[in-house]
């Protein structure tokens, strides 16, 4: 009898207990460094090897690339209908030169599917806004080299 | 010009009377935006929510913003309702929550309220005549599950209607006068009703918050079964209406409560207003807290426990007070 | 109950209600056609499909690693298990090794997803019955875990991070801590779930009694999982069929009594508890190594028909791999607990009111992402 006194005395003891609302857009959530946002793109790094764009479940991906004069290929276009993507993660899985990765953008929300179909420029955009707003994961180690980016790394 | 309870009406006092009548709308307004965002706020908070915050300093006119959708929102009237009934309804269950609030005293020198010699029994009469609104709106709204709300709502308000003027009648006899104003007087004189009358005030307690359609008794608009129940098919300031007139009858019936077993404006120290602010807060407030606590209860159940629990429990108390009265 | 024509004393009509596909509290996009008299329900019957994508279709078209994916939105409340149902499948089917970090890795995760679904459970069954705050409250604790996987695999609700062969990720540093911190969190939540929920007379009588069915019936449907248990059969995959590391762990299995509408609430939160004692242990053995072992870069599942069911959130879940020796399965049928365990629902609301379908259906505990497929 009277069980839900208990209750009422649990809902009292909530009463005064912090608060855990996000203030979404005042407040930013904080992303981990593995958290699959749209993806980023270093141009440079492709090397139009095609895997990412065989490996994606969705077929999202198309690119092309042709050789250069310098013998060494170049990206010409790469783009990623993000309409279909489902934000698997296995692109950047497959990348062996670590091209694609993910950033941590995610509002994406449009009002044209057509403003989804994200270019190479956008890709390669998105990759210098993530740089920009996350310096500590670019500290170049002694060598030079990328030591920390290990944000979409596969082991 | 004010003392127009008890004077014959002249030019004079009519103007009284509808100045009185504005003050208290206005009056009610204001009280029913703010248990509104009182309501949102607190449950916020039991739910580790932070509540209305953005419209605002703290989100403090969240709910004029919201009264204001409503009101410039297209007023959708399903083509195959009945029109008349369905334009009406709101009305009908406005008008008494609105009515009821004449006799509640809401402070010692009552001004914009009325002395009424049968104050209790006029409040109980006209608040079972917006179970008409409630349930024409079901009814017209040619919606099964408005039309399951209404009769359900109905059902309920009406059965809850008798455990609830039963326990009323108790402080009724112990106080020995329908006249709230006499009621308050009587309390002031000893003590709180709701001690001596613990079991009517507990029956009160259920059968108001059943009357008042809020959880665990909130049937009527169980959204998980019914959608919205009898309001499914209402838009803009139609819906409006019946918000506003859950929330009237929300303070309608804090006052009556508090007028019934705290003594309304009686107290010591402070004003008499403020002391019924504080009673009707009370009230307001716990309703809410059951209202962050509670399941809903199944509309069988429901039934069973106001006539087989309630009613007896109310007839038990009413005989108890009657003979204790008839004893002292 | 319904009258029978000579006990009728006026004459009623019956009416159709269509409950859903949007409907407050259908849990998704499932519709019901309920034929009711006054409040009671004459005949029920269920119409799914709104939410269907064809993923076992749509699995013939890709590599073993690509389908993980679509598993992730079959239950979408319990992602993790989806992922494993199917790596396990695959597992087995080439008799791989996998490395022993991993196993712990995916024992944690699905445990932990184990937990969330059952937690989001008790969140929506009590929103159904009208109390909105545990809806609320279940957020907070499901949101330390989605968080956590989110540390551990990038996504918070499509984790794709069960792998054939291991798992994605080791656990980022910390990592582990974090879980171990959760775990007293967790039971205190239990606690106070209990205390809120299960003494209250209301939920209790909208409860009890409510929904029964008995282990027959429930076996001759092919329920499994909690709709099961809670006829008193005890049949727990992890402990029946163990597959992965289940067999090192000590748990129990909760099983009810009645086979009603509370025992299923109540084996949810008794089964939360199980599993935080599972992590408590995978957390105190795992050891360090490898978490991916050596599968093959192009996964060909040898011809053949391969079935392996685990315990999933909600039932038996399995997959059924028909492999033709290429690297992408021939035919893939998935054994999906909610779609079996609904085929009850008809049956049990004959003859019960409106609110007692609510009740019964949110018990059931179907989730729409899952029955559709
Ligand atoms: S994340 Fe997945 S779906 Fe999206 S582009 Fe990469 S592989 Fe394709
Ligand atoms: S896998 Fe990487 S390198 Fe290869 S085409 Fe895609 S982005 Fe370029």
């Amino acid at each position: 009898m009277f069980g839900f006194l208990k209750g009422l005395g649990v809902t009292l003891r909530e009463l005064p207990k912090h608060k855990v609302t996000l203030q979404y857009p005042d407040v930013r959530p904080e992303w981990p460094e593995r958290f699959r946002g749209v993806h980023r793109l270093l141009v440079d790094e492709c090397i139009v090897c095609n895997q990412c764009a065989r490996i994606c479940p969705t077929d999202c991906i198309s690119l092309s690339g042709t050789r250069g004069e310098d013998k060494k290929i170049r990206l010409d276009t790469f783009d990623i209908n993000f309409d279909t993507c489902i934000l698997c993660d296995l692109c950047t899985e497959v990348c062996p030169t670590e091209a694609i990765l993910m950033s941590d953008t995610f509002e994406m929300a449009q009002y044209s599917r057509d403003n989804l179909y994200l270019d190479m420029h956008w890709l390669h955009d998105n990759e210098l806004r993530y740089e920009r707003n996350h310096p500590e994961r670019f500290q170049k180690d002694a060598e030079g080299n990328e030591a920390t980016e290990t944000a979409g790394e596969p082991q | 010009m004010w003392n127009w309870a008890t004077h014959p009406i002249s030019g004079l006092s009519f103007l009284g009377m509808v100045i009185g009548a504005v003050v208290i709308l206005l009056l009610t307004l204001l009280v029913v935006m703010y248990s509104i965002y009182w309501q949102r706020k607190l449950i916020g908070w039991i739910q580790l929510r932070i509540g209305p915050n953005r419209v605002g300093p703290f989100g403090l006119f969240q709910t004029a913003a919201d009264v204001l959708k409503l009101l410039i929102k297209e007023d959708v009237i399903p083509s195959k309702a009945d029109r008349v009934l369905f334009l009406i309804a709101p009305i009908l269950a406005f008008v008494p929550a609105f009515t009821v609030l004449a006799v509640i005293p809401m402070s010692q020198h009552h001004v914009f309220t009325a002395n009424v010699s049968i104050g209790a029994l006029f409040y109980l009469a006209l608040s079972a005549i917006t179970i008409h609104g409630v349930m024409l709106g079901g009814w017209a709204s040619n919606n099964k599950y408005a039309l399951i709300g209404g009769m359900r709502s109905a059902a309920q308000m009406l059965s809850y209607e008798i455990p609830l003027g039963m326990s009323v009648v108790g402080v009724v006899l112990m106080a020995g006068s329908i006249n709230l104003n006499d009621i308050v007087i009587a309390q002031s004189r000893s003590i709180w009703y709701f001690i001596p009358q613990i079991l009517g005030f507990i029956v009160f307690m259920i059968a108001s918050t059943a009357e008042l359609n809020r959880t665990p008794f909130d049937l009527p608009e169980a959204e998980s079964e019914l959608v919205a129940g009898y309001h499914t098919e209402y838009t803009g300031f139609r819906f409006a209406f019946f918000m506003l007139t859950e929330y009237v009858y929300l303070f309608a019936m804090a006052g009556l409560f508090a007028t019934l077993f705290l003594g309304g404006w009686s107290g010591p120290f402070l004003p008499g207003w403020l002391w019924f602010a504080l009673k009707v807060f009370l009230y307001i407030s716990i309703q809410f807290w059951i209202q962050a606590t509670m399941p809903r209860m199944r509309v069988d159940q429901l039934m069973t426990f106001s006539w087989k629990v309630l009613l007896p429990l109310a007839l038990f108390n009413l005989v108890i007070t009657a003979v204790l009265k008839a004893v002292v | 109950m319904a009258l029978t024509d000579q006990q009728q004393p006026i004459r009623t009509e019956e009416m159709l209600l269509n409950v859903g596909p949007q409907h407050p509290s259908t849990h998704g996009v499932f519709r019901l056609v309920v034929k009711i008299s006054g409040e009671t329900v004459l005949d029920a019957e269920p119409v799914i499909g709104y939410l269907h994508r064809g993923t076992e279709k749509l699995a013939e078209d890709l590599q073993y690693n690509q389908i993980i994916p679509y598993t992730d939105r079959l239950d979408y409340l319990a992602s993790m298990l989806n992922n494993y149902a199917l790596c396990h499948t695959v597992e087995e089917a080439l008799g791989l090794e996998v490395p022993e970090r991993a196993e712990y890795l995916r024992v944690i995760v699905m445990e932990l997803q184990r937990i969330a679904s059952h937690l989001l459970f008790i969140g929506t069954y009590l929103l159904d019955l009208g109390a909105m705050s545990p809806f609320l409250y279940v957020f907070q604790e499901r949101e330390r875990i989605v968080q956590l996987f989110n540390e551990i695999c990038g996504a918070r609700l499509t984790y794709n991070y069960v792998r054939v062969g291991g798992v994605k990720y080791d656990a980022p540093p910390g990592w582990l801590d974090k879980v171990r911190a959760f775990i007293p969190f967790m039971y205190e939540r239990i606690q106070m779930y209990d205390d809120l929920i299960t003494g209250n007379e209301i939920f209790l009588r909208r409860v009890r009694g409510i929904g029964v069915f008995d282990t027959e019936t429930a076996l001759a449907f092919g329920m499994s999982g909690i709709n099961l248990r809670s006829t008193g059969f005890r049949w727990d995959l992890r402990k029946n069929r163990p597959y992965s590391i289940y067999d090192r762990f000590e748990f129990d299995v909760p099983v009810g009594e009645h086979g009603d509408c509370y025992d299923r609430y109540y084996l949810h939160l008794l089964e939360m508890k199980q599993s935080l004692r599972i992590v408590e242990q995978a957390l105190d053995g795992i050891p360090d190594g490898p978490t991916l072992g050596k599968v093959p870069k192009i996964i060909r599942v040898p011809a053949g028909e391969y079935y392996s069911g685990i315990e999933g959130a909600r039932g038996e879940l399995g997959f059924y791999i028909v492999s033709d020796g290429k690297d992408k399965p021939y035919r893939l049928k998935i054994r999906k607990p909610s779609f079996v365990n609904l085929q009850l629902l008809p049956d049990l609301l004959r003859g019960r009111n409106m609110a007692d379908l609510i009740a019964i259906l949110g018990a059931v505990d179907i989730v729409l992402g899952e029955v559709d497929a």
